[in-house]
């Protein structure tokens, strides 16, 4: 293929090709960035919370006389008694936050007593000993909480951290050589200690916003009920009896006492619902990116679709001529797919260069990651087959105009 | 001539369907893109209180210290020490203090069950100072704040709920197993940021539905439903007395200072503060204190969600593309028809008409582009609800500013984009054109 | 009318310098009916283009009307073209997206004519040419002969007075050439200058007075040695 005559006549037409090489620049730019975006979202979404989230259901209870906290306690361990005997509930324990929640209490975690800055956060659960068989969260280290040792928590009070157990990642994060089981640790923000007598599989955090990335995964349990205005009851169905569970629990408390609201819109939620909240925005973001792209995607095809036809109406002349000269079909079409493919090529190298440019700009302006180069590499052979494949309509059609265009007048 | 051009417009995008049929999608779509994204950001970044934005502060005193400081910033609210200190000072022309309240309402007449409603501990000044409407009544009096009486505020969708919309002023409401003697209803204000609580991080909530006195929500022990920020390396006692007397940070409070040098003397004030404190021994750090007005702290705090911010940047870079697309397009359309240009301009036409005919003639594409994109956003504020949360969702709507404003950057977009095909347009030789062989 | 002195078309390349029009002079009286001949490429249609002010030209004097025009700008060339000339070209250069009535409209567009006078304009010339009839019909449904008539008709809508014509009859068959010819002749009549460009010797005959151009020049055939022909046609006496 002769490509410094195709590159010499662009020069007749410079207006047009730096349009669908600047199109396809930028589309290149946004695609890119677009479709990493999506991923990491995706990525974000898919993370695992460590729970047998297929039954599992919880339950918010705001209590209607706070005034007694001895009560409160009282009432709560009640309403757990009501609420494991039901026959569609495997277990049932107390909790003030639960993974993905998006609210709760996050401690700094230290490991010595007077350190100024924290070692990490961590999501911090007021449970009992049911915490792990109610969240599916299996003990990969050391023992559960005993019944004695599950105490009454006012929030201002101090801490009853004296045990605690720790999620896998938190353990890690402490002691990475693997020694956390039986290790001193401070969890109350001050200068309590706590042995962490177990360790749990992987469990995460109740926060979800990206400040929290690095913590998402730190949690630790502390036994004892958290004496609020309002507790959550964590209930795990027995397999395949959610719906049943989902309705004898909350009559099964309200038989207990009526002094409690359970809010009718969002009192009940399984934990598929916990998961569409928390990551709704996340969610919303990936459709957005793909919407825009396959838009962005078409528009930029049919612009090389739309300019490229209207050049082959001028040039048909030129085009009879060259027919007339000898060049066969194949000839014309080859010429007009060469040099598609030369605009292109400029296109997506001023592409690559912008599509790195805004992710920089995004990454500090947003805190996202950096792009890959496979996604770059991908884009670049995306949008090229994309303009080869728009532009064979009118090439086709160029290489179908007759030689005899040539002695046509205007 | 206005009028022919337009004509000629509007007949020219019948000529080539295919043509004109992109040309007004590409425009439709990248409108329709840029204005969803743009009327959520416009709702999520405006002034929540224009007017008065510039005279209500924000007060900050650092009670942590330089090491256990973020970045030097003092924590976000105040102590309720503190608070009521400076609150007793009088030092500004109209104060509040403020905290979250999720009491328990008993509806009159047992049938109901009760509720949990959302609601603030306030002063007497704070509807004064952020210009609550009311319906009925008003707020309660200084005395009510002092004597702690047990008095309150409620909105006026839970005057609806309550007494079916009716003049409750004078009649009860039961919280948390107390009754409080209603003295006004609000009507609906509802400032999306909720601005003067920024510090509970859920700036676009539900809508506040009852308010008491300050005082008397702490007498009756009624604990924040807000953020309660109680720092590191403090071990507090125990008991509610210790936390309320102690180093937690969970009230914010709020100024009103009428103009810059009342601003600097209530700073000056503030600071003289921090200092007594520090004489005191219980600050081991030089006065680190903040006065912030609206729009600093909603700033500082950066209330705009990020999805907002890159959903539209990422709307304006589609736009732009559609933009350059259209440069495209209009060049081959205006091109195909050089041998008219030709004879327009053999006939008498100046450089200056063909300009103005090939700018109407893309400014009728915008036009159409615009309403096919005013369509689009209608349709996508029905889809706005997928991408953001539901309460920012709500704030993106379809009112006059916006509808015109989408005719109008698609017309004007259009017409820039146009420029450049106009230019090569209004180029064309005559004679060339006519020259046969 | 029309006065061209000494006048000069160069187009310069990188390479070449090509004079389409050397030392050129002409003289149009008012109400002259003039043919300009030669044959290919020698310079005729460039002569015209300059004096439609269509083209500029690179040395030389030309009055139009009285009127030096090398130093107009673009607005005061688009001005004396609007008013003065009617064009009518070879290939009829109507405009096909619209109709006969917007066609001659045009320049009428540009010259800030009221409605009611445009449209009594437009009547009057499409009688003049026989085809009020058709109106409202477009370009394409005309036969080449009506089209040329139409563009005719455009030219005149304006009253120009000067009409440059191109090889008006060259896409044309014998009989509707002759019934454009026999038009200009009537327009002649009534007072109108005429230019027209041709290459067709019975054409030239029919004006009264005959310019040949060879290479960029006027070329006086009776004396110019280089050119016998067996007999110069002449037209009938008209007057």
């Amino acid at each position: 293929m002769h490509i410094k005559p195709i590159l010499a006549a662009m020069r007749h037409h410079k207006a047009g090709t730096v349009l669908i090489a600047l199109q396809i620049a930028l589309t290149l730019a946004i695609v890119c960035n677009a479709l990493f975006i999506i991923q990491q979202r995706i990525e974000r979404m898919a993370r695992p919370s460590g729970l047998d989230e297929t039954n599992l259901f919880v339950i918010r209870s705001d209590w209607a006389d706070k005034s007694d906290p001895q009560r409160i306690d009282a009432q709560m361990r009640a309403d757990l008694i009501a609420l494991r005997q039901l026959g569609s509930v495997q277990d049932a324990a107390p909790i003030n936050s639960f993974p993905l929640l998006g609210s709760g209490w996050d401690n700094f975690i230290k490991l010595q007593p007077d350190q100024v800055k924290m070692t990490t956060d961590s999501a911090i659960f007021f449970s009992d000993e049911h915490a792990l068989a109610a969240l599916g969260t299996r003990l990969i280290a050391g023992r559960n909480f005993t019944a004695s040792e599950v105490g009454a928590q006012q929030p201002r009070d101090a801490m009853h951290s004296a045990q605690v157990i720790i999620s896998k990642d938190l353990a890690h994060r402490l002691y990475p050589d693997g020694s956390a089981l039986g290790k001193t640790i401070y969890v109350s923000m001050g200068r309590r200690p706590s042995t962490v007598i177990g360790i749990t599989d992987t469990l995460q955090a109740h926060m979800t916003g990206s400040w929290a990335g690095p913590y998402a995964y730190n949690a630790v349990l502390v036994p004892a009920q958290l004496l609020n205005d309002y507790t959550y009851y964590l209930v795990r169905a027995r397999p395949g009896q959610l719906d049943a569970a989902m309705r004898d629990a909350p009559k099964a408390l309200f038989a207990q006492s009526r002094m409690r609201i359970i809010d009718h819109k969002d009192g009940v939620m399984t934990f598929a619902q916990v998961r569409q909240r928390a990551y709704g925005p996340d969610r919303g973001m990936a459709i957005l990116m793909g919407i825009i792209s396959v838009v962005l995607l078409a528009i930029t095809a049919a612009g090389i679709v739309g300019l490229t036809s209207f050049w082959v109406g001028q040039r048909r002349k030129q085009i009879g001529v060259r027919r007339a000269l000898g060049a066969t079909r194949g000839d014309i079409l080859s010429y007009f797919l060469t040099e598609n493919l030369l605009i292109g090529i400029g296109g997506v190298l001023a592409g690559v260069v912008l599509a790195f440019g805004i992710n920089l700009w995004m990454v500090s302006q947003f805190e996202t990651a950096r792009l890959s180069l496979a996604y770059v590499a991908s884009g670049v052979v995306l949008l090229l087959l994309l303009g080869q494949g728009a532009v064979l309509a009118p090439a086709v059609r160029a290489s179908h105009v007759p030689p005899v265009e040539a002695t046509r007048s205007v | 001539m206005f009028a022919y051009y337009f004509q000629l417009g509007l007949r020219s995008l019948r000529r080539n369907p295919a043509l004109t049929a992109l040309m007004v999608m590409a425009i439709g779509f990248g409108v329709a893109a840029s204005m969803i994204t743009w009327s959520v950001f416009r709702a999520v970044s405006g002034d929540p209180i224009p007017g008065k934005s510039g005279q209500l502060y924000t007060v900050l005193i650092d009670n942590r210290g330089p090491q256990y400081n973020d970045k030097g910033e003092p924590p976000e609210a105040l102590t309720y020490t503190d608070a009521t200190a400076l609150v007793a000072a009088r030092k500004a022309a109209h104060q509040t203090l403020l905290f979250e309240v999720a009491p328990s309402v008993l509806p009159e007449g047992n049938q109901s069950l009760p509720f949990i409603a959302h609601g603030y501990a306030t002063n007497t000044d704070f509807f004064g100072m952020f210009e609550v409407p009311f319906e009925f009544g008003g707020a309660w009096r200084a005395s009510d704040d002092e004597g702690r009486a047990a008095v309150a505020v409620i909105s006026h969708a839970l005057n609806q709920q309550l007494f079916n919309g009716a003049d409750s002023v004078g009649r009860e409401i039961t919280m948390d197993r107390h009754t409080y003697r209603i003295v006004g209803v609000t009507a609906h204000w509802d400032p999306k940021p909720r601005f003067y609580d920024l510090f509970s991080g859920n700036a676009f909530g539900d809508p506040v539905q009852v308010y008491l006195p300050f005082a008397r929500a702490v007498d009756v022990e009624m604990d924040t439903a807000g953020r309660n920020n109680c720092g590191s390396n403090v071990d507090f006692g125990s008991g509610r007395d210790a936390w309320l007397h102690g180093e937690c940070v969970w009230v914010p409070m709020w100024v009103e200072l009428a103009d810059q040098p009342a601003a600097n003397a209530y700073r000056d004030f503030l600071t003289h503060y921090a200092a007594e404190q520090q004489r005191a021994g219980r600050f081991h750090w030089a006065p680190n204190v903040r006065l912030r007005d609206v729009n600093n702290w909603l700033d500082y705090k950066q209330v705009v969600p990020p999805e907002s911010r890159i959903s539209l940047m990422v709307a304006l870079g589609f736009f732009v593309i559609c933009l350059v697309n259209t440069i495209g397009l209009l060049l081959a359309k205006f091109m195909r028809r050089a041998a008219e240009i030709g004879v327009r301009r053999a006939l008498g036409a100046p450089r200056g008409e063909i300009y103005r005919q090939f700018l109407i003639e893309a400014a009728t594409v915008g036009l159409a582009g615009g309403v096919l994109g005013l369509l689009l956003t209608a349709l996508g504020m029905f889809g706005v609800g997928l991408l953001f949360e539901p309460q920012i969702a709500r704030l993106a709507h379809l009112d006059a500013s916006l509808v015109a404003m989408t005719l109008l950057v698609a017309v004007v977009a259009t017409v820039l984009a146009a420029f450049y095909p106009t230019w090569r347009a209004a180029k064309v030789q005559p004679a060339w054109q006519l020259k046969s062989n | 009318m029309l006065k061209m002195t000494h006048l000069s078309k160069v187009y310069r390349t990188e390479v070449v310098e090509t004079y389409a029009l050397r030392d050129f002079n002409i003289d149009v009286k008012e109400g002259e009916f003039v043919a300009v001949t030669g044959p290919s490429g020698s310079g005729k249609t460039t002569f015209l283009t300059i004096a439609g002010l269509l083209e500029t030209f690179s040395g030389g004097e030309y009055h139009l009307d009285g009127i030096e025009v090398s130093n107009l700008n673009d607005n005061a060339r688009s001005k004396i073209r609007n008013e003065k000339i009617g064009f009518i070209f070879q290939a009829f250069n109507l405009i096909p997206d619209l109709n006969v009535f917007d066609n001659i409209e045009v320049p009428l567009r540009y010259r800030g004519m009221k409605a009611a006078e445009r449209k009594q304009r437009i009547m009057e010339s499409l009688e003049r040419v026989g085809l009020a009839s058709r109106a409202k019909h477009y370009p394409a449904e005309l036969s080449g002969g009506q089209q040329q008539r139409v563009a005719i008709a455009r030219a005149l809508a304006g009253s120009p007075r000067l009409l440059l014509a191109d090889e008006p009859t060259g896409n044309l068959d014998t009989q509707m050439a002759r019934s454009v010819l026999e038009l200009l002749e009537d327009i002649h009549r009534e007072g109108a200058t005429i230019v027209m460009v041709t290459h067709d010797p019975e054409l030239a005959a029919r004006a009264q007075r005959n310019v040949h151009i060879i290479d960029g020049q006027v070329v006086d055939l009776a004396e110019d040695p280089r050119f016998h022909p067996a007999q110069v046609a002449t037209g009938e006496a008209r007057g």
